[in-house]
């Protein structure tokens, strides 16, 4: 299940995300969380320790390979297999949920 | 296309080809990263409904987008519901443009509280809408 949270800002988004990761997670399932807003706060939602929150680094866009089977040689690909990447850079928080940070984006020049 | 927002987008999408595990994605606010293709890798696409013109127009265009995009769920998600009247203005627009509502978080008290200790709603006392997010946790798992 791969479910994504939209919305006009100030709405509830992060809120409703990291709750209801903890709540799935509760129920036996086991769960990705991943902060795709610019301006990450899904770590304080989570639960994730506030003394840990200085280290939580984003995936690095290093594990990206080009996809061999993409022609044009413009598709990216992770270089190993997504579990592996939860695993390495995923940051722990309460009932067993992995966050995932994708980083901040630089707005100059979006679009 | 931004190259940061490429990169992001790729991998999102690498993370998602993993389809045993639950992944939830806080998006960015707005549809600019819905039109961008963001949305493209997920099934179920939540919109908030909150009960004011603005945050109604974003999540109507969020959920044109994701209806666009071929996500095989697009559904909406009252919040921040107050009264009869709000609820009776996110059911209205809701079912005005087709945006199947799966619930409604009331107003609570506790997610003002917690947004402003900067703890999780999950860990504060019982309230009513930790109570209605597990639920929709529950009929999520179950369909």
């Amino acid at each position: 299940m791969r479910i994504a949270i939209a919305g006009k800002g100030g709405t509830g988004k992060t809120t409703i995300a990291g709750t209801l990761a903890r709540l799935m997670a509760r129920r036996g399932r086991e769960v990705w969380a991943i902060d795709a807003d610019s301006n990450p706060n899904l770590a304080v939602t989570l639960g994730v320790p506030r003394d840990t929150h200085a280290d939580l680094t984003p995936v690095p866009r290093s594990i990206l390979q080009t996809d061999p089977a993409d022609a044009d040689g413009k598709r990216k690909i992770l270089s190993v297999p997504a579990s592996d990447v939860v695993q390495r850079f995923g940051h722990s928080a309460p009932d067993n949920v992995k966050l995932l940070l994708m980083g901040r984006v630089d707005h100059a020049g979006a679009g | 296309m931004c190259g940061a927002h490429a990169a992001v987008r790729h991998l999102i999408g690498g993370i998602l080809e993993d389809r045993q595990h639950v992944t939830i994605i806080d998006m960015e606010a707005g549809v600019e990263h819905l039109s961008r293709g963001t949305g493209r890798h997920v099934d179920t696409l939540l919109v908030t409904l909150e009960p004011y013109y603005k945050a109604l127009e974003t999540s109507r265009r969020c959920a044109e987008l994701g209806r666009e995009l071929n996500i095989p769920h697009v559904l909406g998600i009252g919040n921040k519901v107050r009264d009869a009247a709000d609820a009776e203005a996110v059911q209205g627009f809701a079912a005005a443009h087709g945006i199947p509502l799966i619930g409604s978080i009331p107003f609570d008290d506790a997610v003002r509280r917690a947004d402003l200790a900067g703890t999780p709603l999950v860990d504060a006392p019982a309230n009513a809408a930790v109570f209605e997010i597990d639920r929709l946790a529950g009929f999520l798992l179950a369909n």
